[in-house]
């Protein structure tokens, strides 16, 4: 039975980034006199314990039917108070939030104006309110097994976390060998640790886990479904190609980077002289024994910094975070193993920002390493050298460095087909190219997209500790909804008015999540409501308004903007 | 192949019969969608499977009672459908190809014959003309010069796209001496099951062109005059002051494909009070409320469809111009997203793609 609604009002003062602009007073008591509010009032921290049993209490002595909050945006609190309303009772669809906070306290100025903002918002909120209907939130079940997409240090230490807490794990990946970019590596900065001796147990580990299963050669070619039931095709390309077929609950995207190809920057000649190579072609060098170039031991050896990187209009804009470190421990094994040579490291800044990084620079440095800030602008030869031509930044002149070696410090870029795999899971690609976080702060390791997580370099840029952290809180957030069995499904999703649906299809095209089908026999338009993730692309589409959104139907949505208007003029 | 149909005395009419009648009788088509005489004269599009029957067809009267293309949605929306023919004025068909893609109607076993058109009279005119001088005159006249100054209907009159586009079988009407034979141009497979020879290939020369050309100077004067009335709010109020929101402008619409139009749900059924609200609060309301919103929101959804063809104006009681209207906005809408409502099935729907760099510019005035 629909009973009269009551609602509860509640102004935030944010300490004072409301109440500072905002007459919150003012606010709490025109709010009061609002149609169906039994109570307003306003408190310095809502979300706190206080503040959110302010709202509790009410709910309990005045039997409220709904909630607003006016405070910040639902993005930071709305969880919050619908989990204070739904512990009172109160269905958490029956809460709704008015942000006065970022849409109005932080970008007005103090004075009547924005105080008579702030109560449109309130009293559009409350209009909203008086219409929610309680939803039932839903769960599905959940496969209990993941997939990990890359068998480089993240994918590796993802899949053995998942695996040691008794889950099952599928990794596949594209090459025929595991370990990834960093088994490629030489040493580890600044710790100097063999590479390939960190990795190697960790590979046999995982190989011989009795819950992994790994698909090297193989490729992720299809993904369907949704989070906690994804169906995953894999192709599997050795001789005994085959095309696989998974069902898991969750997927972690470890799938690395690719390097910035240099020749991208013709001054540097690389390509073009064999003494010019990348500091990965150095880590080889190194690795295979004595350091030679053209037979000879290199006297003069400079380093060059950023190549590629921190230039927005040749290459890329960003920085890679690594290659200063990666450069100060490459010089310092040239130092170490070559003391007669003369080592010069060109740099624009120098980041050593690190655990023990800023102290191995300056034991680097120690060591005689030369650091010049400089900006080099070409690479020629002259007789059996080469010459670095260079601006020396500090003393603003021009200088000429000779060198039998020169290694670019090439920064990492997104793999190459990135995209491909972006539409397949339908992940978002951040400005720099790289998988987009759901929130760069916040949800570091999550997806725009549900049961997706992201794990190293795929995600941006980092060294292997960072590598690794990000890994295991991936397999952590991917473990939640298998440990639990059962995922929670947004409860405010499309849904049909049959009678009204044409069938014209324009909003399964718009639907990101593949979640709307027409009906081959009705010729209606369908929702998956596990698929659905609300985002009312369709509902905006409908021409007929036979498509709606739950939570924000037509209806509640044009009484917000009635009472708007109403409030202009 | 192109073709022309022999035409004996003078009876250019009979000889398209003819032609149609073949389509029926060598099994091309199991109906066809022809405008028929029916009791008392009127001229009404029926779905005829007996080839007897076509004596009464007749595609030539200019006169445009309704947009075929709905029809056509209705015959061949879903499975199972028969083979059909339709005859169809080239704004049918372009609003045809709106539909198609909006999921309305398929082309599926569908044979579109596209007649030239050398413009239409509106329904009340055309019964006073047929008064004073017998039918055939009319079109006669019409396809004998169709450049002479004549009170066609609006939309006709700055028609620029009158030759048909998508159809199977074109009917050349403009430019063919129709006492001799009429031009027909269609898929050689067909023309052969017809037991036709390809024969001299006729073209449109200039008339067709200066026709174009004329009514896209028409149509350019008239957008000009309306979005001068546009330019401001009042003058978007001043245009549409009459509406009696009677719908009938969406009813008649072939592109409004809605089965119920949300003005026509509850979500338009106000509270007594609502109004009351209304009144107090700006000293009066207009009744009945809603209607600028209803021709802004039927703007909005459809615009960018609209292929032109003026039965919104013909069926608005009150005379306001809707077809110009939405053909001027439209015009606007649809150069944004460089889409030719009709122009072809594969051009995806404005709606349904998105560019990274689109609306990047709007303009304030």
């Amino acid at each position: 039975m629909a009973r009269t609604p009551k609602v509860g009002v509640y102004i935030c003062h944010c300490g004072i980034n409301i109440a500072h602009t905002v007459d919150v007073e003012e606010v709490a008591g025109f709010a009061g006199r609002l149609p169906h509010v039994a109570v307003a009032r306003h408190y310095t921290y809502m979300c706190s314990d206080p503040g959110q049993n302010l709202i509790k209490q009410d709910i309990e002595e005045l039997g409220l039917t709904h909630v607003v909050v006016a405070a910040c945006s639902p993005l930071m609190h709305e969880t919050t108070f619908r989990l204070a309303c739904q512990e009172k009772g109160l269905n958490p669809y029956q809460f709704e939030m008015a942000n006065i906070r970022e849409q109005c306290s932080w970008v007005h100025a103090a004075g009547p104006e924005t105080t008579e903002k702030a109560k449109q918002l309130v009293a559009s909120g409350v209009s909203k309110a008086i219409l929610l209907e309680p939803l039932a939130e839903r769960e599905a079940e959940v496969t209990p097994a993941a997939l990990v997409i890359g068998g480089g240090v993240a994918g590796i230490h993802a899949a053995l976390d998942i695996a040691d807490a008794g889950f099952r794990v599928v990794l596949v990946e594209r090459g025929p060998a595991l370990g990834g970019r960093a088994m490629q590596l030489h040493k580890t900065f600044p710790t100097l640790e063999p590479v390939a001796g960190l990795i190697a147990p960790l590979i046999a580990r995982l190989l011989g886990h009795p819950r992994i299963e790994v698909l090297t050669e193989a490729e992720v070619t299809e993904v369907s479904g949704y989070y906690g039931n994804f169906e995953i095709e894999v192709a599997i390309r050795n001789p005994q190609s085959a095309i696989c077929n998974l069902q898991v609950g969750a997927i972690i995207v470890a799938t690395g980077y690719d390097l910035f190809d240099p020749t991208a920057l013709p001054e540097f000649g690389y390509g073009q002289y064999p003494e010019v190579i990348t500091g990965m072609e150095f880590e080889r060098l190194a690795a295979g024994g004595e350091i030679t170039v053209n037979g000879k031991t290199p006297q003069d050896v400079v380093f060059i910094h950023c190549v590629g990187s921190r230039d927005a209009h040749r290459a890329l804009p960003y920085c890679s975070r690594v290659c200063c470190m990666v450069t100060a421990r490459q010089a310092h094994e040239i130092q170490q193993r070559l003391p007669e040579a003369n080592v010069t490291v060109l740099y624009m800044d120098v980041r050593a920002f690190g655990k023990g990084f800023e102290e191995f620079y300056d034991e680097v440095r120690r060591e005689g390493v030369l650091y010049r800030r400089a900006n080099p602008s070409e690479i020629i030869r002259r007789g059996d050298k080469l010459i670095v031509r260079a601006e020396d930044t500090l003393l603003g002149e021009a200088v000429e460095l000779p060198a039998d070696l020169v290694v670019l410090a090439v920064g990492m870029t997104p793999r190459a087909d990135t995209e491909k795999l972006a539409a397949l899971l339908r992940l978002s690609r951040s400005p720099d190219g790289f998988f987009m976080e759901a929130h760069p702060k916040l949800r570091p390791v999550d997806t725009a997209t549900g049961g997706v997580f992201l794990a190293g370099c795929c995600q941006g840029p980092k060294d292997i500790p960072d590598t690794i952290a990000q890994a295991r809180a991936a397999a952590a957030a991917a473990m939640v909804p298998l440990m639990r069995g059962k995922v929670k499904v947004e409860a405010a999703v499309a849904f049909v008015e049959e009678e009204l649906c044409a069938g014209c299809g324009v909003c399964a095209e718009l639907c990101t999540y593949g979640a709307l089908a027409l009906h081959p026999v009705r010729g209606v338009m369908t929702v998956n409501p596990v698929l659905c993730q609300g985002c009312g692309a369709c509902a905006m589409a409908c021409p007929s308004g036979a498509m709606n959104l739950h939570h924000f139907t037509f209806d509640q949505v044009m009484a917000q903007v009635d009472t708007l208007v109403g409030h202009l003029s | 192949m192109q073709t022309t149909i022999a035409v004996e005395n003078s009876d250019a009419l009979a000889a398209l019969r003819g032609f149609l009648k073949s389509l029926l009788e060598k099994g091309a088509v199991d109906a066809l969608m022809v405008p028929l005489r029916a009791r008392g004269g009127a001229v009404m599009p029926a779905l005829v499977s007996d080839p007897a029957l076509l004596d009464e067809a007749d595609p030539l009267p200019p006169v445009l009672a309704i947009n075929g293309a709905r029809l056509v949605g209705a015959l061949s929306i879903r499975p199972p459908r028969g083979r059909i023919g339709a005859v169809l004025r080239a704004c049918e068909i372009r609003a045809l190809i709106e539909l198609v893609k909006l999921q309305q109607a398929s082309l599926e076993d569908l044979l579109i014959i596209g007649l030239d058109c050398a413009g239409t009279y509106t329904q009340t005119d055309y019964a006073k003309m047929i008064q004073a001088a017998p039918e055939a005159e009319h079109w006669r006249k019409l396809y004998a010069d169709p450049l002479a100054e004549r009170p066609l209907r609006d939309a006709c009159r700055m028609c620029e796209r009158p030759l048909p586009e998508n159809a199977n079988i074109v009917v050349q009407l403009l430019e063919a001496d129709l006492d001799v034979g009429i031009p027909v141009t269609l898929p050689d497979e067909l023309g052969e099951r017809l037991g036709l020879t390809p024969g001299a290939s006729a073209r449109r020369g200039e008339v067709a062109e200066k026709l174009i050309a004329d009514r896209t100077a028409t149509r350019d004067a008239v957008f000009a005059e309306i979005r001068q009335q546009l330019s401001s709010p009042e003058g978007l109020a001043e245009l549409f002051a009459t509406c009696i929101r009677c719908h009938n402008c969406m009813v008649n619409c072939p592109i409004c494909y809605c089965k119920t139009c949300l003005f026509r749900t509850p979500a338009f059924d106000h509270e007594p009070a609502q109004y009351m609200t209304w009144a107090m609060r700006k000293g009066a309301t207009r009744l009945p409320s809603d209607t600028l919103l209803f021709h802004l929101t039927r703007l909005n959804h459809m615009s960018t469809s609209c292929v032109g063809c003026g039965m919104c104006t013909d069926a608005c009681p009150s005379e306001i111009p809707v077809g110009r209207v939405f053909r001027a906005v439209g015009e606007k809408t649809q150069a944004i997203f460089e889409y030719v409502p009709g122009r072809s099935v594969e051009e995806p729907l404005p709606v349904t793609t998105f560019r990274e760099e689109e609306l990047a510019e709007v303009a304030i005035p």
